[in-house]
């Protein structure tokens, strides 16, 4: 077992985060020059974050569990931590990641060309510039799939069809507004096809895209090469084209530019650091990271993943991101998935139908309600005094948890209710109170290393 | 390598001290933290995997065998004592098993959760080990027309149910339903009624529904009830387990358990929604004591429980046999497998016999860990009840709001589960069902989607829903769930 496996490990001293970043860092950065000009040696951090914006299991949680597993094996950082704040193709991650996380110097955002996705389809008013690039890490190649049983035989007979009659073709690949739908839409926009005819079929995991693949209900799959690589070997699918520049080694598939499709893609992963920091601090940051993509442990990772070494450093980074971000807008919006806020609102039937059907039954209900209760005992009316202590319990807890931070406005919320419940024992309730905060946040925050706010007694914890 | 040749060699590179040690502490570890709600077994997974890093391959997949039935059997204990289900496959046994547990029998619910996961895991692992690559290549057949009529029969299966309160019913599935339109519209990327806040664009998570509904709901309903006798401690009344006959009325609800939730589990959907509701529906129609349903029927925890194992074994066939993750845990486990050097897919089986067979074995060890771990523990667990009404409740609160933070770390979703608590206390004054509005939330954007998703397939051909055979069955079966009933009572009165 790992030595200090996060399960494990108590973070010994948070609290000195600031510490670290602050007065430490001086003499960690002059060791980190030193060592660089050196040999062997290696910059030591204590403890980095890295926040993958999206929910266990996707690429990006894997990018940060493979960062954290390689910075923990060859000890260059003592305590990766993973965290995951999903929602909204990444944008949620960075919008709290450029707000909550400003300055400070111990913590990565994960991010990538799906982002961009994002952002441009959701109209983020946070964009990937509003946070310090530090290096652009991997990349994939996307591929198009068909299963072996396909009548399309080539890229030549697919294309031919689309021609024909776009909306007749389906491609089935992830989410709306990702890489593969963009790919798609360049592919059209190279065969003279215009993008918003584009059948895309969006799913929402990379399994439930690979079955509809698989299955035949889609006429061709669009998604990263690695994702279909096992049914590849087992002859299962059919790659039609691949979209590297050149022929891939091991792959038997032309690349789309062989075959008269003027279009080179890949989908490229990337970290960045929160805005507010330092100089030395990003400095610190990059050389970790720098340190990291040379260790042989990164390089194996690479290959188990089938990941492309993609590594770009700070600056070039940065002018990489802005040109991909502007390609990406051009994309979506001839996609026509890009939001849109001033178009007028289509007619939608399904949420009618709801909204209607809602409406109906709940003055349905309603008279129901109120026939039954004429005729009946009057029933006992709720008792509001409790109702009111467990509503200013919870109204507190929420407005207070950022500020005073989880453990005051938890003991809060369970004193407030205990007391709805039973006035009685106020201290009894109060000792109770404080003993499950404390120990609930002492599980979450060191044990599961899942942090709650630490607020005022985060000098303390 | 055959079957049985597989499995042999299985066991006996699984069967030793050593292994048998991983799989204790994976089970371990994984029941541990699967019981905080919140944490559901995706993040369970993720959070303990770190652990195996660095085992050799045998041990590690004894670890995970027991640390993904761990972290599935977890979640029943928290919705069984606390009336706050962490996960989503957890929510069915939330119905009955709390009120077990608010009449004293709580350890007979964990215990007919514990019995039932591990029934239904043995089975549905030997059913893997059988069966795979056929149930696969039947999978995949289902397409969005097949998922939307299955959406349709369990709407149905719902409505079916609905019996006396029809109005009240409805009403609580189209507020589900309702609910379900907040957020990005998945076919075109639009946002739906998320009103510019950024956290609504991912809709509304079905946990914080539950745990609002439920959890908050009703110990706000507690709170404020007009004071009566009945407001004691709960007095319990067996801390053994299970009476002769809740033995008798448990088994059969675990074998229909498994049969509904394996083969749900197979296709690459995802959710064990699904099937742990219609297990628990089915339990309702068949049982003898239909009344007894929402008021702590056994069956009503055995077949969920046994359903939701059941589907978690599912969920692996299509991840071993075709390298499809069909959930967000499943994800993670194939990630974990690469780094052993199994790829899953179809090669699997023949290029790497010796790690699946080792991965199946240590599964059924797991099933059996498992088991041995939480029977002693039902009486301790059961004891939760016996905690002053201000503490017990003090404590759900807090835990609610906790595992609803943990969701997405974000405090705009707890402010939404104490707004949720307020609606579920209106609903239990007003003697709304709660159920329908859950279903309708999980299951309107589903059959939304795949509505439309078949439709864009077939550039705008509607006939693809009957053409279809599997479609076409699945929705004369929702037809016949409706109308069946109807046409049966009519024939019985015409005799």
């Amino acid at each position: 077992m790992g030595r200090d496996t996060p399960l494990y490990n108590v973070r010994a001293n948070r609290g000195g985060r600031i510490l670290s970043s602050h007065v430490l860092c001086v003499p960690l950065l002059a060791l980190a020059t030193l060592a660089a000009s050196g040999a062997a040696a290696q910059p030591q951090l204590d403890e980095l974050r890295l926040i993958a914006p999206a929910a266990p299991g996707g690429g990006w949680d894997q990018t940060a569990r493979v960062m954290q597993q390689v910075l923990q094996r060859t000890g260059i950082v003592t305590t990766p931590v993973v965290e995951n704040v999903p929602g909204a193709a990444g944008t949620i991650g960075l919008a709290r990641f450029v707000g909550a996380e400003r300055g400070n110097g111990d913590v990565l955002l994960v991010s990538g060309l799906i982002m961009l996705g994002g952002i441009v389809t959701y109209d983020s008013p946070v964009t990937l510039a509003d946070a310090v690039p530090i290096a652009r890490l991997t990349g994939e190649y996307e591929a198009l799939a068909v299963p072996a049983a396909s009548p399309f035989r080539s890229l030549e007979d697919l294309l031919a069809a689309f021609r024909e009659h776009p909306e007749s073709i389906s491609w089935g690949g992830g989410s709306v507004g990702g890489s593969d739908q963009i790919l798609a839409g360049l592919i059209a926009a190279a065969v003279g096809v215009e993008p918003r005819r584009v059948n895309y079929i969006g799913y929402s995991g990379g399994g439930e895209a690979l079955s509809a693949v698989l299955g035949g209900q889609v006429s061709v799959g669009v998604n990263g090469l690695a994702e279909f690589a096992a049914q590849v070997d087992g002859g299962t699918l059919r790659v039609l084209a691949v979209s590297s520049a050149e022929r891939l080694p091991g792959v038997d598939a032309p690349t789309l530019r062989e075959r008269g499709v003027d279009v080179e893609f890949e989908n490229w992963r990337s970290i960045l650091a929160p805005p507010g920091i330092t100089a030395d601090e990003r400095a610190r940051l990059a050389a970790t990271v720098d340190a990291m993509v040379r260790t042989s442990e990164w390089r194996d990772m690479l290959a188990r993943y089938r990941w492309l070494d993609r590594y770009l450093p700070g600056d070039e980074f940065a002018a990489f991101a802005s040109a991909e971000e502007r390609r990406v807008r051009v994309v979506l919006r001839d996609l026509g998935a890009s939001a849109a806020p001033g178009e007028a609102s289509t007619f939608d039937p399904y949420a009618t139908f709801v909204l209607t059907g809602l409406a109906l039954f709940g003055v349905a209900a309603a008279v129901v309600v109120r026939r039954e209760r004429k005729g009946a005992v009057a029933s006992g009316a709720l008792a509001w005094r409790p109702l009111a202590l467990i509503g200013a319990g919870a109204a507190l807890h929420v407005l207070l948890a950022d500020s005073l931070g989880f453990i005051v406005a938890a003991a809060l919320l369970f004193w407030l209710a205990a007391r709805a419940f039973d006035a009685r024992h106020p201290g009894r309730d109060l000792a109770y109170a404080l003993c499950v905060a404390v120990g609930s946040y002492a599980l979450f925050d060191y044990a599961l290393e899942l942090p709650l706010p630490a607020g005022v007694l985060g000098a303390w914890l | 390598m055959g079957t049985f040749e597989g499995l042999s060699y299985g066991f006996a590179s699984a069967l030793t001290v050593n292994n048998l040690l991983w799989a204790l502490l994976g089970t371990t570890l994984g029941t541990a933290i699967g019981v905080l709600p919140g944490i559901g077994p995706a993040l369970t997974v993720a959070v303990l995997l770190p652990v195996t890093f660095g085992l050799d391959p045998v041990s590690a997949f004894i670890m995970f065998g027991g640390i993904y039935y761990g972290a599935m059997y977890g979640g029943s204990t928290t919705s069984i004592l606390l009336n706050t289900p962490g996960e989503t496959g957890a929510i069915a046994t939330a119905i009955d098993g709390h009120q077990m547990a608010l009449q004293g029998r709580g350890a007979a619910a964990l215990t007919t959760a514990a019995v039932g996961s591990f029934v239904a895991g043995t089975l549905a692992t030997l059913a893997l080990a059988l069966f795979a690559p056929a149930l696969a290549s039947v999978a995949l057949e289902f397409g969005p027309a097949e998922y939307f009529a299955l959406a349709l029969l369990a709407f149905s299966a719902v409505a079916a149910l609905l019996g006396a309160s029809l109005v009240r019913g409805l009403f609580s599935l189209f507020l589900g339903l309702a609910l379900g339109l907040v957020g990005i519209d998945q076919l075109t990327g639009q946002a739906r009624f998320s009103f510019g806040i950024p956290q609504l664009l991912d809709g509304i998570d079905v946990v914080i529904l539950v745990i609002g509904l439920f959890a908050v709901g009703e110990t706000l309903h507690q709170a404020a009830r007009p004071r009566r006798d009945e407001g004691g401690p709960v007095r319990l009344t067996s801390f053994m387990g299970m009476s002769r006959e809740d033995w008798s009325r448990s088994w059969k609800a675990w074998l229909r358990g498994t049969a509904i939730g394996f083969p749900l589990g197979v296709l690459p959907m995802g959710g064990s929604v699904i099937p742990t509701f219609l297990s628990y529906f089915a339990e309702k129609r068949l049982s003898a004591h239909p009344e007894e349903f929402g008021h702590g029927a056994i069956e009503g925890v055995a077949g969920p429980e046994a359903a939701n194992n059941a589907s978690t074994a599912g969920v692996l066939v299509p991840l071993l046999t075709l390298g499809v993750p069909s959930s967000a845990t499943a994800a993670i486990l194939l990630a974990a497998f690469q780094q052993y050097g199994l790829q899953p897919g179809p090669l699997l089986f023949s290029t790497r016999p010796d790690l699946v067979w080792t991965l199946i074995a240590s599964l059924f060890v797991g099933n059996v860990m498992l088991l041995v771990l939480n029977l002693p523990l039902v009486g301790i667990w059961a004891r939760v009840m016996l905690l002053p009404r201000p503490l017990l409740f003090g404590g759900v609160l807090v835990l609610a709001s906790l595992g609803v933070y943990t969701l997405n770390r974000s405090l705009l979703d707890v402010g939404l589960l104490y707004v949720v608590g307020a609606l579920g206390l209106g609903m239990r004054v007003l003697d709304v069902p709660l159920v329908p509005a859950v279903l309708g939330l999980v299951l309107g954007p589903m059959a939304e989607q795949q509505f439309r998703r078949a439709i864009a397939i077939s550039d705008g051909d509607l006939s693809v829903f009957v053409t279809r055979p599997i479609s076409a069955a699945l929705l004369a079966s929702a037809a016949l769930l409706l109308v069946g009933p109807m046409l049966l009572g009519r024939w019985r009165r015409q005799r």
